[in-house]
This record gives C-alpha cells, structure tokens and sequence, in this order.
C-alpha cells in the first residue's frame, strides 16, 4: 500500500467517524405519531421524561387528528433553560409548583382559557387555587406527589425515621439522588431544621457543608429513572420521586419506602402554555383531553404518579389508591412543604449545586 | 581438518537455499571469501545477489544451508548479533538525528564512552572528508554526502566485514566513477572484507577483487575481473559481462591443446587452449571471442582464424570505432577496434576479412 | 498584453472565490459567528431568573480564577491526560500490529475499529453501563463462577469514565499511529539492527521517534475531544464528577447562567487552541511530517 494511499484512506476513515459522532444527538428523544392524516395541525409538547405513555400521545392524535412532536427534559431547570431560550417553539409544557411562580414573574407564560378545559371540573379542589397560581389562571394541575426515601431491607436493616440517618456511614457509595438543586439542598436544609426555601445565605451556607459530607454515600445522581438502579441493585437507597419509588417497590419486593419525620418535599405538577405558543388551542385541547377521567385513568395504570383528578379515582384500582407510597396520607401532605420561587437567592443555591457536585 | 581450513575464510557460505513460498529465489550457493578481500556479487535484477547479501546480513534467514562468518556458524544468529555492517542502497540514515549521532549510533548501542566515540566519529569523518558535517541532517546532505555518511555508520563500528548492496546507484555518472575509487582506496586502507552488490558489470570489474556472476539464484563462475572477463566458463557469463561474439560449432579434430572446429557455415576454425582435456571428437561446443581481438582486413591473411563478410554497420562511440559484420551464414559479429586510425575507414556493403588469434578464443561447454 | 494578463489573474481569483465560498459562507454563519456570540455573552449579566442581561462586567471571566472552579479545570486536564496516555499505550501495540500483518487481515482489523462507529455513542455508552453495572455481565459471570463474593462496584467510579473515554476515543489515537507506523521506512529498522541495537533498543532510538508525529495527532485528536464530552462522565460516573464540560452543561441548562458558561466555554476553546499551537511547533520545529 502506498503512503499517498493509506493516508487517504486513514482521512477518510476519520472524516466518517468524525461527522458521524457530530450528527450523534443526545437529549430527550421525540416520539413520532402513527398513521392517519393531521388535518387540524400540530402540538409541541414539552414534558417531564416518563410522564405521558406513548398510547395516550397517539391515541390523541388518532382521535383529534393532529401531530404531536413530543420532547422530554429531566428537570424543571432544564426546561425553564429551553422555554428560555426558544419562544413559541412549545405550545405546552409541565411546569412544578414553583417553577409556574417564577415563570409568571418573567412573563413566559400565556392565560389559560378556562373555556376550552371543561374538564378542569374533575381536578380536586384541594389541588386548585394554591398560592403559586390564585385563580389558576396560567396552570392546570397535571400531577402531584412528593419525594421519598427508598431502602433495600435485603441489604440494609432497620428503618429510617429522618433525613440525618442518610448521613450514616454504612451507606458509603449506595445512594441514588435525583440530580435536583432544589431537591437535594432542600433535604439538607430539612435535616438542620430549616425551611427547603430557606433564602439565608449563612443557612444554606450550613447545608453546602451537610451535602458535601453526604457525597461520598451517593452513587449517581439520575432524575430520568433512578428506580432503574433500584431494582437492578446498582444502589441499595434512594431519594426519589413517589411513583418511582411505587414502581420500584413493585419490580422487587425487597425495596420498601420511608418518609423523614422532618417532613416531605412535596410537589404539583401543572400544565402551562409557553408565551409565544403558536397552537394555544391544540394545547388546551390536549390538557383537556388528559383531564378526562378515563384518560387520566389509563396515564394512572402507567405512570401512578399520583392523580388530582378525583372523576378519575373511580376508574383507578383501589389497591394504588390506598398504597401509601403512590397516594400519600393527609398526614404526609400537612407535614410536607411546596417549594416557592426564591428569586435572586437562586444565584446561591446555582454555587453551593456546583461546589457540592465538583466536591470529591 | 575443516575447521582449520574455515578459519582461513572471512565468509563461507554452504549449500544456502532461499525460497520465499513457492519462488526459489537462491538456489543452492556455496562460496568462500577470503579476509580483506573486496567480493562483487554480480548478476541481473532477480538474480538473488540481494537476497544472498540479506542472508549475511542476517535480514533474511536461510531456507536451508550454514553461513559461517570467521569460523562461527552464524546462520540463526539475528543481524545485532553479528558483526558484519550493512550499507543501504536507500542509505537509510536515521532522520531524527543528526550526522554525529547517525555515525555514534552503533558505539552507543555498544555503550562506548563519550571520549572514545568522540574520537572514532572525528576520525571516520576525515576518512570520508566530511569533518565539518557533524551537526547537519541528513534531509540537508546531498546524495554523494549521504552515501559517505552511511559508509562511516557503518565502518566507525569496525565490522569484520561490510556490506554494500548498490550503494552507488543513486548518484549521477561521474559522482559514481569518483566514489568507485574512494570506495576501492577505503577498502585497501582499512583492510576490512567488503561484500558489493552490484548490476553494473563496469563496476564491478573496476573495483572487485574477485567476483561471483549470478543467475537465477546460481553462481555461474568466481573469478578475477581478468578471469571473469577473458575466460567466461558459462555463455551467460560471456554474454553479461561486455560485448562478445559466440560461435557454436563441432570438434572435428583435437590434437594436444589445438582444436579444430566446423562451424554450420561449413567453415572451419581452430581454438589453441591448454585447459580443454576432456573435450572429443564429435563434442558441441561455444566459441567465445571478444570484439576487441578481432582484426578487419581486406586482404586474407594467414595462420589466423579468418573468416569474409561484409560490413553492416559502422559506429563511432568516441575512443572506439565499432563495425558490425554481416558473415557467410548470416551471423552478425561486432569488431571494436581503437578509433585512432581514420583512413582504415570502411564503408557499408564493402567485402572484409574478419580475423583473430587461435588463443583468443575460448570454449565453453 | 498587460490587458489580458489582468484579466487572466482577475479570472483567477474570481474562481477561487467561487470555489471557496459555500465553504467559507457555512464557516462564517457556522462557525465564526456562533463563536463571537458566545465571546461576547462571557462579558454579560445573568438576570434573576436565568435570563441574558446586556450590562457589561468582567466578573464571569474573574470568577474563573475561584479555586473551586479552578480546581475543576485542572482535574478535567488531568483525566484527559490520563486517557490520552491510557490510548496511547493501548493504541500503539495495536497499530503497530495492524501496520505489519498481512494485508488481506489489515482490512479486517480495521472494520473491528470502525464497525462499532456506525452505531451511536450514546447507545455504546449504554452498553458498558450493562456490562459494569451490579447484576451486569461482569458481576454476574464472576458471581456465578465463584470468584467473588459480593458484586464489584465498576459503575459510577472514576475508573468507569475513564474506560467510557478511553474506549470512546480510542479510534482516534489508532489511526493516526497507523498511517504513521505503515508509512515508516522498515529500512530504518533494519539499520538500527544491522548497527547492534534489539529490536527494543530499535524501537526506542528509532521507531518510536519517528513515529512521534502519529503520536502528536492522535494525542490532540483524543485530547481535546475528551474535555468536552460530558455524557461520559454522566451516564458512567454517575453525574458525580464535575468536569469542565459538565461545568459548561451545568451553566447551560441548570444553572442557567449563560454568561458564566459562555465565559467557561471560551476558556475551554482557548486551551484547545494552545495544545493545537504547541502540536504544530513541534512538529514543525522536528521538521517531521504533520500529518
């Protein structure tokens, strides 16, 4: 082989594998829909990962013959940072309770119109009007829940009462936590006594050092699908959501769930609209498509994160109804705290995520 | 009884066979070269010289044979194990390092100290009168500098014996008759053997002490350039080395050392050579007369070997005049004589005498 | 005749023009611009709420010089200086060995290097999480046989994101070596043996000098990849390391402090830039081939 040769093919052979690996996408993958013809447009939505199964998306579209292009984001950050960015590339979106406050007060979102989620009648009523959107004006409640502590009593004995037993060292290297800002410096400031919206730069100075002598008992960080790791085995505690937890414990019977006595994270998950949504009326069309009761019911089958929708308990099976992970007790709810929009002191809560991350 | 008569030889080379798959490239050779001798190898591209050379060298190992350098069987010995140097026709100087460390290479692998290699390096570099040429490149040496560099790479190492594969074949005609005569001086100087490859049969008698003609993987003859040249034992060899003119014919009588020979012109001529016992009566046989014995006369002349024909041809190469003759038989022979004569001018078509001594012959079986 | 050679120079340039232009149109939109974008986003202000605010500061690119974000920078430097080293002691013996066997195996060797490319990274990422994790192949097959007792914890540990590079990369660093090794004179190598040296001592004097410009190539194509793929470090380590490029990630979406990434990001592009500098001089000063 001649050099002028091999080096062609060497250049080659790297050009190829070079724009292959640029054309690699990462992120959120996009469900494409079925057959049939959208002869009433589309809908961007933009959704928390695992939130809305696959047949409930194309069942919409079958039915009301309009294409949905379906994103993911794993965070409420992530999304913010994308709605941020591209104004009116999403019609509809699933902003957590602070999240729909703070987007309000930048403006990023439109009014929903009432009108067009008849609907929004089934949603509970101790689920509506709270103090992040009075009136519910810009939010639809999707989903609510809280995050919990989940434990292999095949490996570890012995129950957990507070966020501090986290702390112990017999966890070293067995922990997974949702990679949350909020989430994880919130359980830090519970475990001092403090508020999860403590705004106090010496207190959250306090919990940076807390989170910083927990890091060496976590073993990854995962807010797409941290049961995965659960059940599997790759880690033998975690802090997670309630229907992860849910799932967990029911692929493997080893894995039991524990609430902290210093209270939950609690958590509601609303539909908003994006300022900018070029289909408002395929969005709300769709909100109040999920809101019907036997379509929630079937996402309930899927995905039993817990359901606002009270038409639909009647269609949802009574043994997740009274499982205490998916559909925490009135008591967990009362101790439990919503976040709320911190304002400027995100700023701290950004530097002691990134201390806490990069410390070994 | 052997191993004292191996001592003699620098080289001996027992029955080596080379084939690489199928292809027999080096078929059965065997030779012995004696200490400070200055051997060609000497044969058309393919005809194993390079190979044989390579399997001195230790690059190529023998299919089957022994290679016995100074007494020593060093057959499967690798090349850093022996003590013969190469020089490439390529000159394969190392591009990373400059001149003095290309020519220190060898005595820092031998972990020489600073001082001796300083002075050997210095003392090589005068030999090849390149002394301020240390600290330069090899990518910025002409061809002729390289070559030499190579050389005193390889005999700053004090080889017992050193090879050169075509190391002149790069260089332009006159840097080449120039290096042949430095390369003959250097090797009479330093007394080491030299084993030279070469397809250039000019150089070959130049600068050889003795050489092996080769072919096909076989030795056709060892000899001096003289022995080489005037008594080729093979056609091949009469024919590779200069210009030749081959008669076949049958002996028709053989008396003491004279032969008489018919030629299929139906003309006879005789051959006088003392070496030639075992020829009879009856035998076919080659004649082999160099251009350069052969006289052109017009008139017939005696107690020589004559035969007519005509002139086909007349060709002035500068110191020579070269005719080629058209005989009786159709056979064309070609007549070099010395160019100093201009009015023995022949013209083309015109009737000549092509004559020559019975000695200047010789036979070939 | 001055008229038409005027024309014919004018005729010259005008097609050389043409001829570079979509390339140089696709680099400027693509490229260039995109570049001063984020130049210039490193000098502004993050809002309350993550938003871009046009008021000048320095503060993004002194905030650089914190020794927490310091400290990431030269621990992202050093794991991808260890995979580098790591790929070039693993690349080299395999080049070497693709650079002198047979011809018709030469082929075949390289289809084991490029076959895995066709597939996407991510998902090969994925894999290696199947094979390290606790009940992944490795653990199962040596639970199984006995040899151990409990599960070896591979995933999510440093040794797990420098495999995922190492492996990632490692085409990269062959490549390079292989036109490098393949285009050596074997010449060389016979010299240095005829001269006395081992076939070690051949390597180290000789070879491996003159290989360094497919060393130099590979080691800048594997080492300034490795600062910036973040997922790596994600899916296989468990999003517990912060390295630069996570760093930059984590500005992006949530942080969301643009200006600050972007700040980051430029200091990222201008590390790049002095390891391409420095391959360059190097080679050129060796008067080496660049390849």
């Amino acid at each position: 082989m001649k050099i002028k040769n091999i080096k062609s093919l060497v250049l080659l052979t790297l050009t190829t594998i070079i724009a292959g690996t640029t054309l690699t996408g990462c992120g959120g993958g996009s469900t494409s829909a079925s057959s049939g013809s959208y002869s009433n447009g589309t809908v961007n939505i933009f959704n928390w990962s695992e939130y809305i199964p696959d047949t409930t998306i194309k069942a919409f579209e079958t039915k009301y013959h309009i294409k949905v292009n379906y994103t993911t984001y794993a965070s409420n950050e992530e999304m913010l940072a994308k709605v941020q960015a591209s104004k009116g590339q999403y019609d509809l979106a699933v902003a957590s309770d602070y999240m729909v406050d703070s987007m309000k007060k930048q403006n990023l979102l439109e009014t929903v119109d009432m009108a067009n989620v008849s609907n929004f009648k089934n949603i509970g009523s101790k689920f509506k009007n709270l103090a992040f959107d009075l009136g519910n004006k810009y939010s639809v409640p999707y989903t609510w829940g809280d995050a919990v502590i989940v434990v292999n009593t095949k490996k570890f004995k012995g129950d957990i009462t507070s966020y501090s037993d986290l702390w112990n060292s017999k966890f070293k290297s067995s922990m997974v936590v949702l990679d949350d800002e909020r989430a994880l410096i919130g359980i830090a400031l519970k475990k001092l006594g403090y508020s999860m919206n403590e705004t106090d730069p010496t207190k959250l100075a306090q919990a940076q050092a807390e989170l910083i002598k927990l890091k060496p008992n976590i073993t990854a960080f995962d807010s797409d699908s941290p049961k995965t790791k659960l059940i599997n085995g790759d880690a033998s505690v975690g802090y997670v959501w309630s229907a992860e937890a849910y799932l967990a414990e029911k692929q493997n019977k080893d894995l039991k769930t524990f609430v902290p006595k210093e209270g939950v994270y609690l958590w509601q998950d609303n539909f908003v609209i994006p300022n900018g949504a070029k289909n408002k009326k395929n969005a709300e069309l769709f909100i109040n498509y999920i809101l019907d009761a036997n379509v929630d019911a079937a996402i309930a089958k899927s995905f039993p994160y817990s359901s606002p929708n009270e038409a639909a308990y009647n269609y949802i099976d009574k043994s997740i109804l009274n499982n205490t992970t998916a559909y925490p007790t009135n008591g967990v709810i009362k101790n439990g705290e919503h976040l709320k929009d911190v304002g400027n002191s995100l700023k701290i809560f950004d530097q002691v995520w990134t201390e806490f991350k990069q410390s070994n | 009884m052997k191993e004292k008569e191996c001592i003699k030889y620098m080289i001996q080379l027992v029955a080596i066979n080379k084939s690489f798959k199928e292809h027999k490239v080096v078929n059965d050779i065997s030779i012995v070269i004696n200490k400070g001798e200055f051997l060609t190898l000497l044969g058309p591209s393919g005809c194993g010289k390079t190979t044989t050379l390579r399997m001195i060298a230790g690059f190529e190992e023998p299919t089957s044979g022994e290679i016995l350098l100074d007494g020593m069987d060093v057959s499967t010995k690798n090349p850093y194990e022996r003590n013969v140097n190469t020089v490439f026709q390529s000159y394969a100087l190392f591009p990373n390092m400059d001149v003095y460390n290309n020519i220190a290479f060898g005595l820092k692998i031998k972990k020489s100290s600073k001082e001796v290699i300083k002075e050997k390096v210095t003392k090589v570099l005068a030999l090849v009168q390149l002394e301020d040429f240390g600290d330069r490149y090899p990518s910025q040496l002409s061809g002729g500098q390289k070559q030499r560099i190579a050389i005193a790479r390889a005999i700053v190492n004090s080889p017992k014996v050193l090879l050169l594969d075509e190391p002149l074949g790069a260089l332009d005609l006159k840097l080449r008759k120039q290096m042949q005569f430095e390369l003959k001086h250097l090797q009479k100087k330093l007394g080491i053997t030299f084993i030279y490859v070469t397809h250039d049969q000019e150089e070959a008698l130049t600068m050889s002490d003795r050489i092996a003609v080769m072919n096909e993987g076989k030795i056709e003859q060892v000899g001096t350039p003289n022995e080489i040249y005037n008594k080729p034992k093979t056609k091949f060899v009469a024919d590779f080395i200069g210009e030749t003119n081959l008669f076949e014919g049958v002996i028709e009588t053989h008396s003491g050392n004279k032969l008489s020979v018919l030629l299929d012109s139906d003309e006879k001529i005789n051959v006088i050579d003392g070496t030639l016992d075992k020829l009879k009566q009856g035998d076919s046989i080659y004649i082999t007369i160099r251009p350069e014995r052969m006289k052109l006369s017009h008139s017939k002349v005696e107690s020589k070997n004559m035969l007519k024909g005509i002139v086909k041809e007349r060709i002035f190469i500068g110191s020579i005049n070269k005719t080629v003759i058209k005989l009786s038989n159709e056979k064309e022979v070609i007549i070099n004589e010395p160019a100093i004569d201009t009015l023995k001018f022949q013209g083309e078509g015109d009737e000549v005498y092509v004559s020559w001594e019975y000695e200047d012959g010789v036979v070939i079986n | 005749m001055k008229k038409t050679k005027k024309s014919k120079n004018q005729k010259q340039t005008s097609s050389i023009v043409t001829t570079i232009s979509p390339v140089l149109l696709w680099m400027i939109i693509l490229v260039a611009i995109p570049l001063v974008i984020v130049f210039i986003m490193g000098f502004l202000t993050r809002g309350i709420y993550g938003q871009v605010e046009y008021i000048f500061t320095f503060q993004n690119y002194a905030d650089l010089l914190k020794p927490m974000y310091v400290q990431i920078f030269v621990y992202s430097l050093w794991i991808s200086l260890i995979t580098t080293l790591i790929c070039l002691v693993l690349a080299y013996p395999f080049a070497y060995f693709i650079a002198n066997v047979k011809a018709k195996y030469k082929v075949l060797l390289f289809m084991l290097i490029i076959i895995p490319f066709w597939t996407n990274s991510l998902v090969r990422t994925y894999a290696w999480m199947i094979i390290l994790g606790t009940n992944g192949i490795i653990n199962s097959y040596l639970l199984q046989f006995g040899v151990i007792k409990e599960p070896l914890k591979l995933l999510y540990t440093n040794g797990a994101v420098i495999l995922g590079l190492v492996y990632t990369l490692f085409p990269f660093m062959v490549l390079p070596l292989y036109a490098s090794i393949e285009g050596l004179d074997k010449s060389y190598v016979e010299a240095a043996s005829d001269l006395g040296a081992s076939p070690l001592q051949a390597f180290l004097r000789v070879t491996l000098p003159l290989t360094m410009s497919g060393v130099a190539a590979g080691s800048v194509l594997v080492f300034i990849p490795s600062l910036g793929l973040f997922f790596i470090p994600d899916l296989l380590g468990g999003s517990k390391t912060m390295l630069i490029s996570n760093l930059i990630q984590n500005q992006f979406l949530t942080a969301r402090n643009w200006p600050f990434g972007s700040a980051v990001s430029i200091l990222l592009i201008i590390i790049t830039i002095i390891f391409i500098i420095l391959y360059f001089n190097k080679s050129r000063n060796k008067g080496l081939e660049v390849m």
